[in-house]
């Protein structure tokens, strides 16, 4: 059976409970190969039976649900059946599997988390920021996977006194401190008036940028390994 | 703010210097802009493969100062510049608050004087933390001859300051940097090193060069050996306790007669970063790894070259062998030894268990019984050869750029990432 679902916590867990007994069961939040004769369902999200799932599988470990939460922010296209098999491995196990990397399916999962948490590391460094006209910053990012909300805290308690947002383009949200509280929000384009001096900022980023380097010992592929040209699309030094 | 030429030629100036970690601080936002990261953060990488942490410039490149090797040297025909604090701090928040880098590393050439010149740096430092509240990571070079006091004063506002030795000999620096004495370099580092101790011990309030001392040398500008290098290193290490010392393979960018034409080999580099990391976690000494007027090995990295020479000690058993002994069996890092450490209190472990456990065996068989069964080669030309054909990749992976990792969070796994485990 092939489960459709919408990536959300509560979908999820529903078809984690669906899904447990079948062997050959296919979940998914994106498109699935359909062949003749497979068989399909969506599920919804269902309130009460995600409780009942969520309450059995935090009985059996308490960073459960820690870990669906980075689970589900993943960009890998396997990321659901990853976490379908993690979440079934542990259940069947009946006790924290974290550390039982032997299990190929403990050793997906734990890649993927790690995976997630190593873009919000990056993210720390590569979020390039810029003065809007009444001095808020802005920052367009494309991470691969969803991650915008999780950089606030580490922004937020260097840059207590500046307003800011994170915008995801990809996703269409943004997660935005307001001088004060932070939240979530959808967003698909922003309007964004820049300071008088953003573009001189930039441009004096952009020489220091090139400055520092030294032409004779050229490593492009060490560069790109360490940040890779994907990233590259809001870096005013890598712009034009 | 900041012209756009001033900016080049002060950042041109600086960027020789390796150092351009951000790691060591964990200074709190205290209502300001900025705050350490303690593991460090790499903001961006240049072409050359290194990392971008902080914003690495001099407040001036007007020098009284002859150092041969030196594009800023006093006896250069260049154009002089020198910024105002005002404008690094305004140049250093600005990036900052972009989050283009993690803070400032500030250094300059002997302007005026070398009391002036500190003055003017410990000017900049203060005014970023006081009246800018600036929180982030500051670096700050030292410079030598300038008095005491105004060392003292600097430590209270910088993470970490660095007195660069230069070269690694006297002589060395007698002939190229004539105005510096090793005195002038050490003296400070020792001040430095007892005022920290006296602080901690005092239990103050604020900060004393959290992020301790660092210094840097240049490699192959001059004839030392890596046996006195890694000696030198030895001793600061354990004479001032630094935290880091760095190399600079030696790049050509003044012609003198005196000055190869040629740039240090960056696999030299890499070697002895390799053997400075050995000095450190590894627990050798110095006098292990090589001869003081020999070279290290470009064939093998020097945990290898040692094993190769020590045939007589291997193999030994990993079930029970004390942590020390393992961490010296070539291809064991740190990481797999304490994952051995732990995984044998619980089963005797196998070729089989260990493979499981992801340590890797391609170098450690030829070294390692496990179980008392061996599974390398008995024949030391053998493990020579083979041993010998699987280091070729450091050569790629040079170590001169410093060596955060933005895929890594901890700043010295990183390092160890880079330098390939030994
Ligand atoms: S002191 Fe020496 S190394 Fe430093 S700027 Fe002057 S000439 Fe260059």
């Amino acid at each position: 059976m092939i489960y459709f679902y919408d990536g959300s916590k509560d979908a999820f867990l529903t078809a984690f409970l669906l899904a447990y007994n079948d062997g050959d069961a296919t979940l998914t939040s994106g498109s699935a190969q359909l062949s003749i004769g497979s068989q399909t369902v969506f599920v919804q999200a269902d309130f009460s039976r995600a409780r009942r799932a969520e309450k059995r599988l935090l009985a059996i470990d308490k960073g459960s649900m820690r870990d669906l939460s980075v689970l589900l922010r993943s960009g890998d296209g396997d990321r659901d059946m990853v976490a379908l098999d993690y979440f079934k491995f542990l259940a069947k196990t009946g006790r924290p599997v974290r550390e039982m990397l032997a299990e190929d399916c403990v050793l997906a999962a734990a890649e993927c988390m790690r995976r997630v948490g190593n873009e919000v590391h990056r993210f720390h460094g590569f979020v390039r920021f810029m003065e809007t006209g009444c001095g808020a910053l802005y920052a367009p990012i494309s991470p691969d996977n969803d991650i915008c909300d999780l950089l606030v805290p580490h922004f937020r308690a260097r840059l207590p006194g500046f307003p800011f947002v994170i915008h995801d383009v990809k996703r269409k949200k943004a997660a935005v401190y307001d001088g004060e509280h932070t939240f979530l929000a959808p967003l698909d384009r922003a309007e964004i008036v820049l300071s008088a001096g953003e573009e001189k900022w930039q441009a004096l980023w952009r020489d220091y940028y090139d400055g520092v380097n030294i032409p004779s010992r050229k490593r492009l592929k060490q560069m790109r390994g360490y940040m890779p040209v994907r990233y590259w699309k809001f870096m005013p030094e890598k712009k034009g | 703010m900041i012209s756009e030429s001033k900016l080049k030629i002060l950042t041109e100036s600086a960027k020789y210097d390796v150092s351009c970690s951000s790691s060591g601080s964990k200074r709190k936002n205290g209502g300001g802009i900025g705050n350490g990261y303690a593991a460090g953060c790499c903001h961006s990488f240049t072409p050359d493969g290194r990392c971008i942490s902080l914003l690495k410039i001099l407040m001036s490149n007007d020098c009284v100062f002859n150092c041969k090797y030196c594009m800023s040297r006093a006896d250069a025909d260049v154009p002089r510049v020198s910024a105002t604090p005002e404008e690094i701090c305004e140049l250093t928040i600005d990036f900052y608050k972009r989050n283009y880098i993690e803070g400032l590393f500030l250094s300059s050439a002997v302007h005026k004087s070398p009391d002036y010149t500190m003055e003017q740096l410990l000017l900049t430092v203060k005014k970023l933390r006081t009246e800018y509240g600036f929180y982030g990571y500051i670096h700050l070079k030292g410079i030598p001859h300038a008095h005491e006091s105004l060392v003292r004063e600097a430590a209270k506002y910088a993470d970490r300051m660095s007195y660069n030795i230069e070269l690694p000999s006297e002589k060395s620096l007698k002939l190229l940097a004539p105005q510096k004495s090793r005195e002038s370099l050490l003296l400070p580092m020792e001040q430095l090193r007892r005022e920290k101790v006296a602080f901690q011990e005092e239990k103050h309030k604020g900060h004393f060069l959290p992020a301790g001392q660092t210094t840097q040398m240049i490699v192959g500008a001059s004839p030392e050996k890596d046996g006195q290098i890694i000696r030198l290193t030895q001793s600061l290490y354990r004479t001032f306790g630094l935290k880091r010392v760095y190399y600079s393979s030696y790049v050509p960018v003044v012609r003198d007669p005196l000055l190869p034409d040629m740039p240090t080999g960056e696999l030299r580099e890499h070697r002895l970063y390799q053997a400075d990391w050995l000095l450190r976690f590894y627990g050798f000494d110095a006098e292990e790894l090589l001869e003081e007027d020999g070279d290290l090995s470009l064939e093998f990295d020097p945990k290898c070259a040692w094993a190769l020479r020590n045939l007589h000690l291997f193999p030994v058993e990993v079930n029970k062998a004390p942590v020390e002994v393992l961490l010296r069996v070539p291809g064991i890092g740190a990481r797999s030894a304490y994952k051995i450490a732990e995984a044998r209190k619980y089963a005797s472990l196998t070729f089989e268990t260990l493979a499981k456990m992801r340590v890797v065996l391609k170098r450690a068989r030829h070294f390692i019984t496990a179980g008392g069964k061996f599974y390398g080669s008995e024949n030391s030309a053998a493990v020579r050869g083979m041993l010998s054909s699987g280091v070729r990749t450091p050569v790629q992976m040079s170590m001169f750029a410093d060596g955060q990792n933005a895929l890594l969070s901890d700043f010295e796994t990183a390092r160890s990432a880079l330098t390939g485990e030994l």
